[in-house]
């Protein structure tokens, strides 16, 4: 059945995290009651010709509700940002596959950056549904430090909070069990992500990392949001689109450069 | 659907004169998603050649004012991996099935069309690329010589019997030009416009921001451009002509038919809002039900100053 998947949402919180990103709620039922964590949302820039994709954050599935993050990085997110409560968007959503958690006991969730928001909505769903769970983050310093709990693992490469240096660092604390039965997702900088999956195949653990392009349409139509995946074919990879076949890819299958 | 969107252009009659454009499209799978495909007039499928095409590598999209740059590459599974997997999904769509034929040379032009043929059952139009400005060969080289035009056009003239729709590029001096010399060839119509080649250049690193350098300018911001060029077009031309770029809502359509334009082609609007086709398709109803007339009847109606 087709539905055009677009709405026209309220923006119903927002609370300011440090100096450039805050955390954006939105009231749509549609896309409360349907996504799953990894997947993301296109938001509306203001003046802005493209939507702008974020990773959705949280959700409340109940009042039918979302969050995501907003990190200033241009004249888009400047404006996403400068929303005022009670600003109506248009959003499309949910897009892109999400992460599957079928068939492991344990997760290990590595976010890094605005990596982190997808990660707290993978955390939120699976201490519902029973998981085993153990959060890294990394960031670069104290003051970049956002949505930390209590028992997650928090690395900067400063070391003036947590341990000092990447989350590879954080996660070496880490004693795994059972590698066969531990999935470790990872949302982050590509060098972090590729990092991140060198060290979970070295452990024998599956590795799923969610993949960050520019972006255009977020519904798989414009081919601009390419990712290189392995492939036989005479190029030796395939370009295959972030917003559709990912974000979320097997760590296996990319082509890291 | 309402008869008063009915629109030909030349021997192919379309239910709507709204065709989803080539590039932003894909083969219309992911857009039957968001709503029924059947509405449309048209899909004109993604670029193919006779390879499959991985396409740029990079950043390719670069947001500019109203509208975008884009240097995808022509990436497609290539033509033989389309006629297995996509062609028949086209068809079903209840829209008119329009191919975007690419190439590098005279011969993979050639190679296409000639592969293309024995499926005409499923196929209602040809839409030959000579405007694509992301590729280092074919496509806008040989399409702003309007010499290699008239010739291109003319050896598959006498290739298939399918309709021949040459779509144009703008980055030409004289439109007129190009789009006589398609015509000269066999055009049984001319698609206006492909996308303006364009640059957009990050500050702090002083590269362009497009991992290919230049991109194609599509969007709101290039309308005025097509416009006028399917007016001019419109003058000098005999046969149909297909109006695209920039096109955000039913005005827009109007304005292009107005100009001189059969039908049009949606594209770029559709990456922002992918349903749009819907919301035109039921304005343009309403606009023919409360001005009495049928859409067709607007075509090439300007009253030029």
């Amino acid at each position: 059945m087709a539905t055009r998947k677009e709405y026209r949402i309220k923006l119903i919180s927002k609370e300011l995290l440090n100096a450039d990103t805050c955390y954006l709620g939105f009231d749509c039922p549609e896309i409360a009651s349907s996504c799953i964590p990894g997947q993301f949302v296109n938001i509306s820039a203001g003046t802005m010709f493209l939507k702008r994709p974020f990773g959705i954050a949280s959700v409340d599935r109940e009042k039918g509700t979302f969050n995501i993050g907003v990190k200033v990085v241009g004249k888009g997110t400047e404006q996403i940002k400068d929303f005022e409560v009670g600003t109506e968007v248009d959003c499309l959503g949910p897009l892109g596959n999400g992460f599957d958690f079928e068939g492991c006991d344990n997760v290990i969730l590595t976010g890094g950056g605005t990596g982190v928001f997808p990660i707290n909505f993978a955390y939120e769903t699976l201490t519902v549904i029973g998981k085993n769970v153990t959060v890294c983050e990394g960031f670069r310093d104290a003051r970049q430090v956002i949505l930390n709990k209590d028992g997650y693992i928090l690395t900067t490469d400063a070391g003036d909070m947590g341990i000092k240096g990447t989350v590879i660092a954080g996660l070496d604390t880490l004693t795994i069990e059972d590698p066969a039965k531990t999935l470790v997702c990872c949302v982050g900088p590509i060098p972090m992500m590729k990092a991140v999956s060198a060290w979970a195949e070295e452990k024998g653990m599956k590795c799923l990392v969610s993949m960050e392009q520019r972006m255009a349409c977020g519904a798989g139509i414009c081919l601009c949001c390419t990712v290189k995946v392995k492939d036989d074919g005479p190029d030796g990879y395939k370009n295959v689109r972030c917003c559709k076949e990912g974000p979320v890819f097997d760590s296996r299958e990319v082509a890291w450069s | 659907m309402s008869k008063l969107l009915n629109v030909n252009v030349g021997s192919v009659n379309l239910k709507s004169p709204i065709i989803l454009a080539s590039g932003t499209c894909n083969f219309g799978r992911e857009l039957a998603e968001y709503y029924d495909l059947s509405i449309l007039g048209g899909i004109s499928s993604k670029g193919l050649t006779i390879k499959p095409r991985n396409g740029n590598p990079g950043v390719r999209v670069a947001e500019c004012a109203s509208g975008m740059l884009n240097s995808v590459g022509l990436q497609n599974p290539g033509v033989h991996y389309f006629i297995e997997n996509d062609l028949d999904f086209m068809k079903e769509s209840g829209a008119a099935v329009i191919v975007n034929v690419a190439g590098h040379s005279f011969e993979d032009y050639i190679d296409m069309v000639t592969t293309l043929d024995p499926h005409k059952d499923k196929i209602d139009a040809l839409e030959i690329n000579l405007s694509c400005p992301n590729v280092k060969a074919g496509c806008m080289t040989i399409g702003s010589d309007p010499e290699a035009i008239k010739a291109i056009t003319s050896k598959l003239r006498r290739l298939t019997d399918l309709p021949l729709w040459i779509k144009l590029t703008p980055n030409v001096t004289d439109i007129k030009a190009t789009a006589l010399a398609a015509q000269a060839g066999g055009a049984d119509a001319v698609v206006l416009i492909n996308t303006l080649m364009g640059m957009r250049i990050d500050i702090r690193t002083r590269r362009p921001v497009l991992t290919n350098n230049t991109g194609g300018y599509s969007g709101p911001a290039v309308k005025p451009v097509a416009i006028r060029m399917v007016a001019e077009c419109a003058q000098v031309l005999d046969i149909p002509i297909v109006g695209c770029g920039g096109i955000a809502d039913y005005k827009d359509v109007i304005e292009f038919m107005i100009a001189g334009a059969s039908a049009v082609e949606i594209g770029t609007a559709c990456l922002v809002h992918p349903a749009l086709p819907v919301d035109i398709t039921a304005d343009l109803e309403k606009y023919c039900e409360d001005n009495g007339i049928e859409l067709k009847d607007l075509t090439g109606t300007l009253q030029r100053w």
